[in-house]
């Protein structure tokens, strides 16, 4: 008989900080940067552990370029030739310690990623990244990532629960990435029923991680600054945005205008529109697990950027946390049924 | 004293599945086939047990033809008479197996059911059903239809508790329809307050009917492939939808165009529409128990079908079930808030 696992599980929305006494005098005195030491690759790592998505929209070269500025972290989609690598490298060599090559599970891409890191040796990170990260060929393939690369610090995902979590750490993965179906464009739990709300996967595999010095990726579902703080507060080391940085000078595809307004094109990798582009459509098996919007274009990433680090900032002040590192271990949530006032929305 | 069950009763949007590890590779080396022998007719049944209602928008031949192409089976709404179904019969011999001829209980019903399946005796399935599965009346009825039909195997609902189910299959009946109220243009829950939330129901009648040897159908409340996965996970043998099969070239109705864009009406069976159209309006001790609505003109039902199937395939490689068999064994649900990030809106 099918289990119902009677706890609630809790999504951003559900929740809000609860603010603590603090003797910090200005938001500007709270310091966003972390230093982590990985357990499997040994490898340092100095930044705000903000991720831009290794989606072809967002997780692009020009955004790289502006992300690394202010410390930030791009995972660089996985659809960049070699050669379109090198001419990054060799134009931007400051910008590699805060990016990641990105591959899927396929021969082929494992033969690029290959190539890729032998042709840039300064690329310190690797991103391995599956929708399912609970099939037992997908762990065979991290093992084998990392007997390939021992020094390289390697991402991998997506899983939402801490025994997997676990497994992908032991199997050699540095940083877990967490969530499966809280994207903005995803739509695997429509389309399959699977999944698990972002705060409660991100508490539960944050708390695994750390047990045994590994480390998590939030990855999906924050739609606000504030969504960012909570997933920080949760537990997570890294969080990844796709949809805060979508529609923005540095994403890739046009601006298209629309009585006057301006748009640009995002959408789910599993998405039609992404399977037309790399694969050709999609197969005869399968549905369809993403969908494209128009986003309002919203210039250039580096406000959303600064409003990002303000948010967090604030956040930070308001529970007494003076460096970011300690804010998990100042957050108490609350549960809410309504997150602001809907009086003029 | 009025009592009050203090356990919660969830609906397909309160949880998720909670994702299993797997030795799946890809989505492609999912079975969604199932056989099953039935309890009572003894017969069997091969197929991916998902039917379409016995509603007349969506239980038509057309939408049979098209679905027996993909082993799926539909339930043929009870308003064609004996020379449509014997014209069906003659042009698509393939399809039959994969269909049930419906009924009431009421008068004339029994006779045209007896006079279908005497005129196409190659019918294998017999869905017998009423909004009220819980009356006494219904019980014999479905004892004589079992009586006169000892080897077709009978769907009979609906109902949605434990003890009714088992009283129902004691009472001569293969596959239990379970569902009051989920349906997308049923109004029972609002003009009644009586009703069930479909994903609870369900987890309680497939116990019950499994441990008789018997089969349920889950029927409504299904919206998306994802809340089809639920439903057998929660342990469904079957799955049927109306809602989701609505609006396509395959469904009864006329195709309308407003204002450039095209729909097709959609309506619960014992709507207003249904009722002026089958039985010349509402009777006056009653209240129409269903809304009519245009949905979207969606083409041919292909391609909703093959959304549904890649839905449910990749819910089985997230928990690791090779076969839909193992579904509900691999089954963890999650209690949850919201089912997908609202950002961008709701549409997929």
């Amino acid at each position: 008989m099918p289990r119902v696992d009677a706890d609630l599980k809790l999504d951003f929305k559900d929740v809000l900080f609860r603010p603590k006494r603090s003797s910090l005098k200005s938001r500007s005195e709270v310091d966003l940067q972390r230093t982590f030491t990985f357990r499997n690759s040994k490898q340092t790592y100095n930044g705000i552990p903000i991720i831009a998505a290794n989606m072809d929209t967002t997780g692009t070269f020009e955004m790289a370029q502006v992300m690394s500025k202010h410390t930030l972290f791009t995972a660089i989609h996985k659809h960049y030739s070699l050669e379109e690598w090198k001419t990054f490298a060799a134009s931007h060599p400051e910008c590699l310690e805060h990016v990641a090559a990105s591959s899927g599970s396929g021969k082929a891409d494992l033969e690029k990623l290959c190539s890729i890191l032998e042709a840039i040796p300064l690329i310190k990170y690797i991103c391995l990244d599956v929708a399912n990260g609970y099939s037992e060929y997908f762990v065979e393939f991290v093992k084998t990532v990392r007997q390939k690369f021992p020094n390289h610090t390697i991402m991998a995902g997506n899983v939402v629960t801490g025994e997997m979590v676990e497994e992908l750490i032991l199997s050699g993965a540095d940083i877990i990435k967490v969530g499966i179906g809280p994207g903005s464009v995803c739509t695997t739990r429509i389309k399959t029923g699977v999944g698990y709300p972002q705060l409660s996967a991100v508490i539960e595999c944050a708390d695994s991680a750390h047990g045994l010095k590994g480390h998590i990726i939030s990855d999906g579902g924050c739609s606000c600054p504030g969504d960012v703080a909570k997933a920080f507060g949760a537990g997570a080391d890294f969080v990844m945005l796709g949809g805060m940085f979508a529609g923005h000078d540095q994403c890739a595809g046009d601006v298209i205008e629309k009585d006057g307004k301006k748009y640009k094109l995002f959408y789910g990798m599993s998405s039609d529109t992404a399977m037309k582009k790399y694969v050709g459509g999609v197969a005869e098996y399968r549905a369809s697990e993403g969908r494209t919007v128009q986003v309002p274009y919203k210039g250039d990433v580096e406000g959303t950027i600064r409003d990002i680090l303000g948010g967090l900032r604030s956040t930070c002040t308001y529970v007494g946390a003076a460096k970011l590192k300690e804010l998990s271990r100042r957050t108490t949530f609350i549960r809410v049924t309504q997150q602001s006032s809907q009086m003029f929305t | 004293m009025p009592r009050i069950e203090n356990d919660i009763k969830l609906d397909f949007k309160d949880v998720l599945l909670r994702p299993k590890r797997s030795t799946l590779k890809s989505r492609s080396e999912v079975d969604l086939t199932r056989s099953f022998s039935f309890r009572n007719s003894k017969g069997s049944y091969h197929g991916i047990p998902i039917i379409a209602a016995n509603m007349d928008t969506v239980g038509t031949f057309e939408m049979a033809t098209a679905l027996c192409q993909f082993s799926l089976f539909t339930a043929i709404h009870k308003h064609y008479a004996v020379d449509e179904w014997k014209e069906f019969a003659a042009q698509h011999p393939e399809c039959v197996q994969n269909v049930a001829v419906s009924t009431g209980t009421g008068e004339g019903d029994f006779e045209k059911l007896s006079a279908i399946i005497a005129a196409v005796p190659q019918i294998q399935y017999i869905c017998v059903d009423v909004a009220n599965g819980y009356s006494e009346h219904f019980v014999h009825f479905v004892k004589d239809v079992r009586q006169k039909f000892p080897s077709h195997t009978i769907m009979a609902g609906n109902v949605v508790t434990g003890e009714m189910v088992e009283e129902l299959i004691l009472a001569g009946a293969d596959i239990i329809k379970v569902g009051i109220g989920p349906g997308s243009v049923c109004t029972t829950r609002k003009k009644t307050g009586v009703g069930y939330p479909q994903l609870s129901a369900v987890i309680e009648c497939a116990d019950a009917a499994h441990g008789l040897g018997g089969h349920i159908i889950s029927d409504g409340g299904c919206t998306c492939p994802g809340d089809v996965s639920k439903a057998f996970g929660a342990g469904a043998d079957f799955v049927m939808l109306g809602g989701m099969l609505a609006g396509h070239s395959e469904s009864g109705g006329e195709t309308i165009e407003k204002n450039g864009k095209k729909y097709k009406l959609f309506y619960g069976m014992s709507s207003d529409t249904a009722m002026k159209k089958h039985a010349g309006g509402v009777a006056e001790y009653r209240a129409s128990e269903g809304k009519t609505v245009e949905v979207p003109f969606k083409g041919p039902v292909e391609v909703t079908v093959r959304d549904v199937l890649g839905g449910v395939r990749s819910t089985c490689t997230y928990v690791g079930a090779a076969k839909l068999k193992e579904l509900s064994r691999r089954t963890t649900f999650i209690r949850v808030t919201q089912q997908l990030n609202t950002v961008f809106g709701n549409d997929s």
